[in-house]
């Protein structure tokens, strides 16, 4: 937008005396997230500070909470197990989701439209759908172990297929696959493929390509999709409830089980801020690492 | 000018992928029509008697009947407070858009469960009993960062010179919006509503520690899940996901619909001009 017409505009508010301008619209929406986002945050915090009574608090303020959760050493087994799922989650879906993006931005051609429909069509698949559909197909007597039998490939069920690690981790990369390839997509749409076509012209081998102008391209995109399937599958209580069965528990379990089942509000808050604060330390170090490689502000100019 | 490349390694992923992300939805559709009550190989035929046993049951139809009040209430809230603010965000000039941009945007960061776990004690704080109502309040903080993301991209690829021309000739705020903004960005609108109720119908993360002792679609197959495992939770799950894809295939149609008649055709899934 050019300086001039911005002026025109902001004029065009002022003279009808809005002072505030078009913000004032924003005012439902405000109210709306401060009374039942912000608020319960805020209480939630608090709730970590004091102590538990069943299904209730009582103060005064003490850290007793965060003593407990940090230390139990099954918490801490329990966010190992969360951390692993996490980064294998998000490594194996950004590493897979690369090379689909790739294709629907070079090569698909005609084929990109449908193809981007079908991807995008699973993401309206039920979660907890895709949980059963994943618990059916990995079980000893799942759809997986007695079609190998019926071909007689196997003659004992696999066992090693459900409730680990594994299982949880193939369930969440099934959920957030569609997501990462559409960032990674919208991350190449400035780069057109006659301009990657062009670099090809100009010598660049595929090394090349992918080094200098690909990754740069979608380094943030990338980090950004990572960490956020990191946070949300190190975050899931619904996934290793039903598929990980002990070796694939997870902290999110012990959070919900503190909240809903034990009734010890405190301890459930300050698991979850302890989660938190993890999470935004990735934040930051990702934030810190794009910089340091001089990839956070890379503009495409057309 | 086709630019398009030969990438047989890439086509090859993206098939691979496909398959692993259709195969076990095709699954649990396919085990819906099964005849007999087994969920694994051998398929014996089909028999549409799991469908004939849910829509017989009371608990189904009132999940269904749940699942509907609060998407539907959700979207139609959503709809006009996300608009007004994606409508005010793109339109301000103040310093106050930036925090405010900030707090619509925050709640799509927190994972469910922190989000959903902070409603639960605050409502019982207040002594604010569950039910639906307290589901659908949390299903609008979840899909509301979604719809204003896709609503403030669309307000701001307008071209602005033709607000500015209304409003100059004489037309208010509000007959600018009714008749320039809105005739522009309508399409956009429709399918992000429809996102709004497709996220709010599907929603169980949030909703498990909000809902009291009232059930939706998801709690249903959630508690089926516990349970032993019987044939009808492909039906549910297949109309579930039947629901929701369809309410998917609306937003893509409307997405698409407003690309047409510019000089060039809007990407149907990211919106933006395609190029």
């Amino acid at each position: 937008m050019s300086v001039v017409a911005h002026e025109a505009k902001e004029s065009a508010w002022r003279g009808r005396e809005l002072r505030i301008g078009p913000l004032v619209l924003t005012l439902p929406a405000v109210l709306g997230l401060v009374v039942f986002f912000l608020a319960p945050l805020a209480a939630f915090i608090l709730y970590s500070f004091l102590t538990a009574g069943l299904f209730s608090v009582s103060g005064p303020l003490t850290l007793d909470a965060y003593r407990q959760a940090v230390s139990s050493g099954v918490n801490g087994t329990l966010a190992v197990n969360s951390f692993i799922v996490g980064i294998c989650a998000a490594s194996v879906t950004l590493v897979v989701s690369l090379p689909i993006a790739y294709w629907l931005r070079y090569a698909a051609g005609r084929w990109q439209t449908l193809v981007l429909f079908l991807i995008t069509s699973t993401l309206f698949a039920s979660y907890l759908v895709r949980i059963y559909a994943w618990r059916s197909i990995l079980g000893e007597n799942g759809l997986l172990n007695s079609g190998l039998e019926r071909l007689g490939l196997i003659e004992e069920p696999l066992s090693f297929l459900l409730y680990n690690r594994f299982s949880v981790t193939v369930a969440l990369v099934h959920i957030f696959l569609p997501y990462v390839v559409l960032v990674l997509y919208a991350g190449l749409r400035p780069l057109t493929p006659a301009l990657l076509e062009s670099a090809e012209d100009l010598g660049a081998n595929a090394w090349k390509r992918w080094r200098r102008v690909i990754l740069p391209l979608i380094a943030a995109p990338g980090a950004t999709a990572f960490l956020f399937v990191f946070v949300l599958s190190a975050a899931d209580y619904v996934t290793p409830q039903f598929l990980g069965g002990t070796n694939g528990a997870m902290l999110g379990i012990r959070i919900q089980a503190a909240m809903t089942g034990v009734g010890d509000w405190p301890l459930g808050a300050a698991l979850s801020l302890l989660m938190l604060g993890a999470f935004v330390f990735c934040y930051g170090l990702t934030a810190l690492g794009l910089r340091l490689l001089r990839l956070d502000r890379i503009r495409f100019v057309n | 000018m086709d630019a398009r490349q030969r990438s047989p390694f890439t086509l090859a992923v993206t098939l691979v992928a496909l398959v692993f992300l259709f195969v076990p939805l095709l699954l649990v559709v396919l085990f819906s029509f099964h005849k007999t009550g087994g969920l694994s190989f051998p398929f014996t035929g089909f028999s549409l008697r799991w469908y004939r046993d849910t829509f017989g049951s009371f608990e189904f139809r009132e999940a269904l009947k749940n699942s509907a009040i609060v998407a539907v209430s959700v979207s139609v809230v959503t709809l006009i407070l996300g608009t007004l603010a994606a409508y005010g965000i793109s339109r301000a000039t103040s310093r106050l858009r930036a925090p405010i941009g900030l707090l619509f945007f925050l709640p799509i960061t927190l994972p469910g469960l922190f989000i959903g776990i902070a409603m639960l004690v605050s409502f019982r704080r207040v002594d604010f009993q569950l039910s639906l109502a307290t589901v659908a309040i949390a299903h609008f903080v979840y899909v509301f960062p979604f719809f204003l993301l896709i609503a403030k991209a669309a307000l701001d690829r307008l071209d602005p010179a033709l607000e500015e021309a209304a409003s100059d000739l004489g037309a208010s705020p509000l007959k600018v919006f009714r008749k320039v903004t809105l005739p522009q960005v309508w399409p956009i609108l429709v399918g992000a509503t429809s996102l709004a109720f497709a996220l709010s119908f599907d929603e169980f993360i949030i909703t498990f520690f909000v809902i009291g002792s009232d059930s939706t679609l998801p709690m249903y197959i959630w508690s089926s899940l516990r349970r032993t495992i019987d044939p009808s939770i492909n039906v549910i799950s297949t109309m579930l996901m039947l629901i929701t894809l369809l309410l998917w295939v609306i937003a893509f149609a409307f997405t698409l619909r407003a690309g047409r008649g510019r000089a060039r055709p809007v990407d149907p899934i990211l919106g933006g001009e395609q190029t």
